[in-house]
Parts: structure tokens; C-alpha cells; sequence
């Protein structure tokens, strides 16, 4: 973190533990609510526990309006469409549950039914002038850390581009997380988003604008993952589950204080033109990303492969390139695609892609400079 | 390990292209946002307590302005059901009716009228059937008290509402009625004078002829008093002189008649015992009628001279005795109908600054209950058809009009004291 900066750390109020979705509806009640939106998705759906809270609201007399129409990467049309719903229903706190998608899409939501006009009017940061809905959110992945972040992912389809809008109103009044959820994943997903809880604890430990209030989260998150991550994809083991959980949330209010960095430009600008899993392109891109910031942030490369690696008494240069290593070897056992030219058609798209993901707010913390040609030669690498 | 992985497509294939960074790039202090906090309730509540404020107190002024444009109303005003409930009223409604804090609910008829139904000539359903402003009259009891009332009622349509109402106005206009009757009375009274007059002067002439003979008669008695015995004579001397005498009585009642007549009111000085003698005059055969009441009068001797119009303070004179008469003959009051004394007083205060002129009964006297309205126009205690009230109000009248006071003292069973006090010299007396 440079100096010059004074730094600034706000997360919502978290309610932790096996079970406490069922404090819902009290919490709920107590920002006022009547007509709860509740934002969704088809998986989650699928899983049974869109029903589950609805119960909950319905048994403490909280009338309900369901949205569940999200992509994967949540559109602009998608939160406008739930915008209708809010408004139409006369709906005035909002809950969101599952993964970053519906989080997102509820987060556009309460911008635009406080703000008005259109979600593309808020790209960028602190656009917010008026207040938001209350929020509250319960997630289902443990990856997105969206439930802790002041950041919403909106894409623009007609410009192609994933909007990064920044908010401290972005952060939910409540956030609920339950690791009994995470039960119900599909393996595909656990990694996924374990990845990308990863992915943000390693790029907020590095940013420019970490601090030592970051700095506790996003490694107390790589130790729990390098921990739990074996055991909660191979056994669904409740407590690894329940560690990686909390990895993810220590991850989100790692890097929603202190930012992302290259990475996370280039997935954003990835996913804005491919309709990618978020959490699919950390693994492949994640190790190069390093790489290429490694002789910025040795001291912290090091500290991030001592965990990796376990005690290791050699050289800073050695502990972090060694680390970098150690995790393309996990995610290659994790049967995951580690190649870019495995998921793009055509290597024609990298140009675009950096030249597009040089401008995401996630490029002003990486812990150096980038052009997007720095962009280009790390997707090149990663192809 | 396993995965299932969807099919990664492009959301617009074949249509990707570079674009320009966005307009507002964001910098580093943006994403710390130091001074940007999660804007919350309270500000937004802040904000809205601020514009409620604002808008109450806007409201607040336009409700004064129009209260102050319906208190300058001086009409009763009020807004009906189609069923005559009272829905709101102005403030002259709590002066008309100070007993009634909340008068919405109650019916109209039931306020005004003591009644179960509508009085058959409200004006509110003809102006609701007919949509037009409907005007009608009539007199309320209210508080004991008759008061006229001219009333304007308007149709208020509105197709929000569920049901009509109508906007009643009711302006008391008693006073005017009581100037009405007044000016009636006194044209009536005027035209009666100028009558009298023309009979006096017609009377004048025979009278002078029936006098002067009775006088020519007498001169010849001394020449036929030979040819007579005395007893003729006697009877005849006797005979002219009460023609001579009467015709003298009939001359200064005729006089009486001419200056009470007199049309123009001007002070003049008067003397307050010459006005009782006058008036007694007039009303000699009507008091001998009334063979069991007597007539007392104590004249204070060398009386101070007042000023003021003798034929309205004869007026004032004839008045209470009617009154008085009027007393003793009220059967309600016990003893026995028609007997009693009327006494008529005058007097003057030590330094004769002020004359009095008191006429007192010893009739039935006046219930406390009546004592406060004696004087108001229309106040009357007689039968339908033997008064209209007008009498003591136009004493009051012509009293206060002459700077002076009149005051009633009166014990029930007993009898009643007329005071009529005027001073000497109005000109000293304020208002």
C-alpha cells in the first residue's frame, strides 16, 4: 500500500454460522421490510433453497417476490427486468442468494430502484448519490465474496464489456452466510469458486492498496483454501466446507477494501465477451498473473508460497516462484482447464480482450503498471 | 475429478472490437473512497423529515390563508351530506352555537329546529336536484331567541367523492327586519300623525262653532232669565258652561293630537310634567275604561327644563303605560285581573343634572328570565295578535337617543318600576 493513502476498511454486518439463514426473517423485519424481492438463480433453485427461504419468510409472515431470471454473468437487461419486479410488486428490501451472479444483479437492482435511470450510468466508482435498499445477502458458493464487496459486475451486452460500478452502498446491510448451503454444490462449482476466492485473496495481498487490515483476511483465505480444498471437493466434508466459507469471506473483505489487479481485469474483460464461468479463468491465468507481478511484490509473492509450500527455508525469489508452481500443480490435479486456448477459439481475441481489460478499475491496484501489450504476453503465455 | 464444463460462446460472435476507455476512469482514491460511506435510512429519512417539513409548512399556510378568507365570511357557513349531516362549519357557527364543539355528525334540522326531519322549505335538495344556488328564508329559535335567516344553499359535485354535498349559507339578518318593521312602524305612525292632524284641524272648526254658539247662548240667558224660572236657568247656565268646557277639553286634545302629529323631530325644551299631562290627555278614555286600575301621579313641583322631542317622549310615556295597563290586566299572575295602581313619578336629582320619570305597576312583574331581552326588538309576552314587541325596544330607542337611560326594576307578583332618566343638558353627555 502506498503511503500517500489513507485506508479504509468497511464490510457489512456478518451473520456466521451452521443454520443462521434462519435468521432471516428477523433480520429482515428489522430493515423494515414487508414485500422481501428475493433474487435468484435456477441452480440455486434447483438445489431447493430458493424454497427454503421462502418458507422462513412465508412462516414469519413476509411477503415474497421471486426473480430468478440471471445468467452466469448478470446483464444489464437482467437487472432491469428485476428492477420491473421490485417496483411493480411494490417490494422494499431486497435478499439476495446464491453465488456473485444474483448478488450482483440484486446489488444493480437497489441502484437503480434508488438512483433511477440505467445501470450503465453508475459504471465506475462512487456514481451513487442516493441510498440503496436495505440488502441483504446469503451466499451459496463461498467464491464471489459479493456479500462483503462494494463492487457490482454488470455486463453491458450492447457494448460487450463487463461494468465494474463501485460503491461503498454496494456493501449489503446484512450479510448471511450459512456454510450448510455450500452441501449442495456441484464439484465443478466448489472449485470454481474456491479459485476465485483464491484468486482475490492473492491479488488484494498484493494491491497497492492492501493494508494490515487486508493483508490478516486475504492470508488467513489462502491458508484455509490450501487447507480445505482437497478434502471439501473429495469428501463434501461439512467442515472443510465450512473453512472454505469462511475463507471466502475473509477473501471479500480482503479485496473489496484493498482491490484486485490484473487478473481480475482480464477475467472481467473475458467474461464481458465470452459468456466464461468467472471462477473458470483464475486457474488458467492466475500463475501468470503472478509471474509477471512477482519482481513488484516478492516480499509478499514469498509469503503467499511459504504457505503454499509449507515451511521452506530458501530465498524469497525461490519461495515465491516455487509457490506460483506449487498452484499450477493443484489446479492441475483439479482436472480444470489451465490453458487460455482451451476455452477461447482463437487467439485473434486476446487483442481486444487487453486492450479493453487495460481500462477496469481492478488494473489501478495491480501492484505495477500495465499496458495491455503486458496484458497480451500474459495471455500469451497462459495460451 | 470430473468436471462438467458448459460451452463457452461469445455473447455477440464475430462483432468483437476495441473500445474506448470509459468516460469516467477511476482512480485509486475512488476505490479507498474515503469520504463516501453507505448512504442509509437516516440521511434519506433526514432528507424526507426536510420535504415533509417544507411541505407541511406550505400546507400549513395555504390552511391559514384559507381560514382566515372563511373567518372574514360573517354567514353561517356549512357543508352537508345529501342527508343534512353536518361535514364542516365555519367559526360563526361555534359563535351561534357555543355548546356544540363537534358539530359534525349532527343533522342540521336537529340543530336548528329540534326536529327528526328536514324542514319542509330547505333549500339544500332543491339546489342538489336542480344543480342550481337556491335562496330561501325563515326563522330559527335559537337559544330562546327568534332570529330571521336568509339561507343560500350551493350544489358541491365532485365525481370523486361518494356522494353529493351541498354548501349552506345562513346569514342572520333579524336586524334588518327589526329596521324593516321599524321603518314600517314609523311611516305608519308618521302617516298617523299627518291623518291626525287634518282630523284636528277639521274638528277645530265645528268645535270653535259649538263653543262660540255655547258662549252666545250663555250672553242670552241674561235676557230671557225673566221669562224662566231659576231652576231652568240654573240648568241651562250649567248645561252651556259643560259645553263650553268640553269644547275646551276637546280643543287641548286636539292640540295634543296636532303636536304629537308633528312630523319633524327637534329638540326643544320640555318640560317632563307637561309631557305626562298631555299624554294623560290622550289617554284619558282608555285609562277611565279600566274602571279598577287607578292612576297616581306625583309631579315633582319646579321640575328642571330638558331637552328633546315632547312627541316621542310621549311616546316613550304612552308606551309604558300601555305596558303598565297591560300588566294589571295579565291573568297569569294571581291576583285579581285588572285591578291595581299605576303611578306615575317625577323627579330630578339634587344638583338637576338629570330629570327621571318613573311608571310603576303593581302588576305581575317580570320573571329574571325575561329581564335581559325586555328591550330586544320583537321580545314580547302577549298573545299572538296584541303586540308585536316593538313598544319597549322603540322606547329604548328614543331614550338612548336622547343621551338618556332607561332601566326596569321589577319583583315578580309584585309589580314593575319603569325608570326612564334623561339629562338636562344632553349636550354635556358623552355618545
Amino acid at each position: 500500500m502506498s503511503s500517500s493513502f489513507a485506508t479504509k476498511f468497511a464490510i457489512p454486518e456478518i451473520i456466521f454460522g451452521n443454520g443462521s439463514i434462519n435468521h432471516l426473517a428477523s433480520c429482515a423485519r428489522g430493515l423494515g421490510a414487508r414485500r422481501i424481492l428475493l433474487v435468484s438463480d435456477q441452480g440455486v433453485e434447483d438445489a431447493g433453497w430458493v424454497q427454503v427461504v421462502m418458507d422462513i419468510l412465508d412462516q414469519n409472515s413476509l411477503e415474497c417476490v421471486y426473480f430468478n431470471e440471471i445468467d452466469s454473468n448478470p446483464r444489464d437487461s437482467q437487472v432491469h427486468a428485476g428492477l420491473e419486479i421490485y417496483l411493480a410488486e411494490g417490494a422494499d428490501v431486497i435478499v439476495a442468494l446464491g453465488g456473485g451472479s444474483p448478488m450482483d444483479t440484486a446489488k444493480g437492482i437497489g441502484i437503480i430502484a434508488g438512483n433511477g435511470g440505467n445501470i450503465s450510468d453508475y459504471e465506475g466508482a462512487n456514481r451513487i448519490k442516493r441510498p440503496l435498499p436495505p440488502m441483504i445477502f446469503a451466499p451459496t458458493t463461498a467464491g464471489s465474496g459479493s456479500d462483503m464487496t462494494q463492487y457490482s459486475i454488470i455486463t453491458d451486452v450492447s457494448r460487450q464489456v463487463k461494468m465494474t460500478v463501485i460503491s461503498r452502498s454496494l456493501v449489503p446491510n446484512i450479510s448471511i452466510i450459512d456454510p450448510t448451503m455450500l452441501r449442495t454444490k456441484t464439484e465443478e462449482l466448489i472449485i470454481a469458486s474456491a479459485v476465485d476466492a483464491l484468486a482475490h485473496a492473492v491479488e488484494s495481498y498484493v494491491s497497492r492498496l492492501s493494508s494490515p487490515f487486508t493483508d490478516h483476511h486475504a492470508l488467513q483465505a489462502i491458508r484455509l483454501f490450501v487447507e480445505n480444498l482437497e478434502r471439501a471437493v473429495e469428501y463434501r466434508d461439512p467442515k472443510a466446507l465450512e473453512q472454505l466459507s469462511i475463507a471466502s469471506t475473509a477473501a471479500g473483505m480482503s479485496f473489496s477494501n484493498a482491490g484486485l489487479g490484473a487478473l481480475h481485469s482480464l477475467a472481467h474483460s473475458l467474461g464481458g465477451m465470452f459468456d466464461v464461468l468467472h471462477g473458470l479463468v483464475h486457474p488458467i491465468l492466475l500463475p501468470a498473473v503472478m509471474r509477471f507481478n512477482m519482481p513488484h511484490s516478492l516480499e509478499k509473492m514469498a509469503v503467499i508460497g511459504r504457505i503454499l509450500l509449507g515451511p521452506c527455508p530458501h530465498s524469497d525469489e525461490y519461495a515465491a516462484e516455487e509457490g506460483i508452481h506449487q498452484l499450477e500443480t493443484l489446479f492441475k490435479s483439479l482436472n480444470v482447464p489451465t490453458r487460455l486456448g482451451e476455452i477461447l477459439p482463437d487467439p485473434e481475441v486476446l487483442e481486444p480482450i487487453c486492450k479493453m481489460a487495460v481500462y477496469d478499475a481492478c488494473t489501478l491496484t495491480n501492484p505495477c503498471d500495465v499496458t495491455w501489450e503486458d496484458l497480451q504476453s500474459i495471455c500469451k503465455e497462459a495460451w | 475429478m470430473t468436471t462438467r464444463r458448459k460451452p463457452i460462446v461469445p455473447i455477440k460472435p464475430g462483432e468483437l472490437q476495441v473500445h474506448s476507455p470509459p468516460a469516467r476512469p477511476a482512480h485509486l482514491e475512488d476505490i479507498i473512497g474515503i469520504e463516501h460511506t453507505k448512504l442509509g435510512f437516516f440521511e434519506q429519512l433526514r432528507q424526507k423529515i426536510e420535504e415533509l417539513e417544507t411541505k407541511n409548512q406550505e400546507t400549513e399556510d395555504r390552511r391559514r390563508e384559507t381560514a382566515a378568507i372563511l373567518d372574514g365570511i360573517s354567514d353561517l357557513m356549512m357543508v352537508l351530506t345529501e342527508d343534512l349531516k353536518i361535514i364542516s362549519v365555519n367559526h360563526v357557527f361555534h359563535e351561534t352555537f357555543p355548546g356544540i364543539e363537534n358539530p359534525e355528525g349532527h343533522y342540521c334540522y336537529d340543530l336548528f329546529r329540534h326536529e327528526s326531519t328536514p324542514c319542509p322549505e330547505c333549500p339544500a335538495f332543491r339546489s342538489l336536484s336542480t344543480n342550481t344556488v337556491c335562496k330561501e328564508t325563515a326563522i330559527f329559535r335559537i337559544d330562546g331567541t327568534n332570529r330571521h335567516y336568509e339561507m343560500i344553499a350551493s350544489p358541491l359535485k365532485n365525481p370523486e367523492w361518494p356522494k353529493h354535498r351541498v354548501l349552506i349559507f345562513k346569514r342572520d339578518v333579524t336586524m334588518e327586519k327589526i329596521y324593516q318593521a321599524k321603518y314600517y312602524q314609523a311611516e305608519k305612525m308618521a302617516t298617523l300623525g299627518v291623518l291626525a292632524t287634518g282630523v284636528a284641524h277639521e274638528v277645530n272648526n265645528p268645535l270653535a262653532a259649538i263653543s262660540g254658539y255655547a258662549q252666545g247662548l250663555q250672553r242670552k240667558l241674561a235676557h230671557i232669565q225673566q221669562q224662566a224660572d231659576n231652576t231652568t236657568l240654573e240648568d241651562f247656565r250649567e248645561y252651556t258652561q259643560t259645553i263650553v268646557n268640553e269644547c275646551n277639553r276637546c280643543r287641548d286634545i286636539v292640540h295634543s293630537l296636532l303636536t304629537f302629529g308633528h312630523p319633524i323631530c327637534t329638540f326643544s325644551p320640555m318640560c317632563i310634567n307637561d309631557i305626562v299631562t298631555e299624554t294623560l290627555k290622550l289617554l284619558h278614555h282608555h285609562l277611565k275604561s279600566q274602571r279598577r286600575i287607578t292612576l297616581e301621579t306625583e309631579l315633582a313641583e319646579n321640575l328642571p327644563i330638558s331637552y328633546g322631542d315632547a312627541p316621542q317622549m310621549m311616546q316613550v310615556l304612552l308606551n309604558l303605560l300601555t305596558n303598565a295597563v297591560d300588566a294589571l290586566n295579565n291573568g297569569d299572575c294571581g291576583g285579581r285581573q285588572g285591578e291595581g295602581t299605576i303611578t306615575i313619578r317625577t323627579s330630578a336629582t339634587p344638583a338637576e343634572d338629570w330629570v327621571r320619570l318613573e311608571v310603576s305597576d303593581t302588576g305581575c312583574g317580570i320573571p329574571m328570565k325575561n329581564k335581559d331581552k325586555l328591550f330586544e326588538p320583537f321580545f314580547t309576552t302577549k298573545p299572538v295578535g296584541k303586540g308585536i314587541g316593538v313598544g319597549l325596544s322603540t322606547c329604548y330607542n328614543i331614550v338612548r337617543g336622547h343621551k338618556g337611560e332607561i332601566t326596569v326594576d321589577s319583583q315578580v307578583g309584585k309589580g314593575s318600576k319603569f325608570i326612564v332618566t334623561l339629562p338636562t343638558n344632553p349636550d354635556e353627555i358623552n355618545g
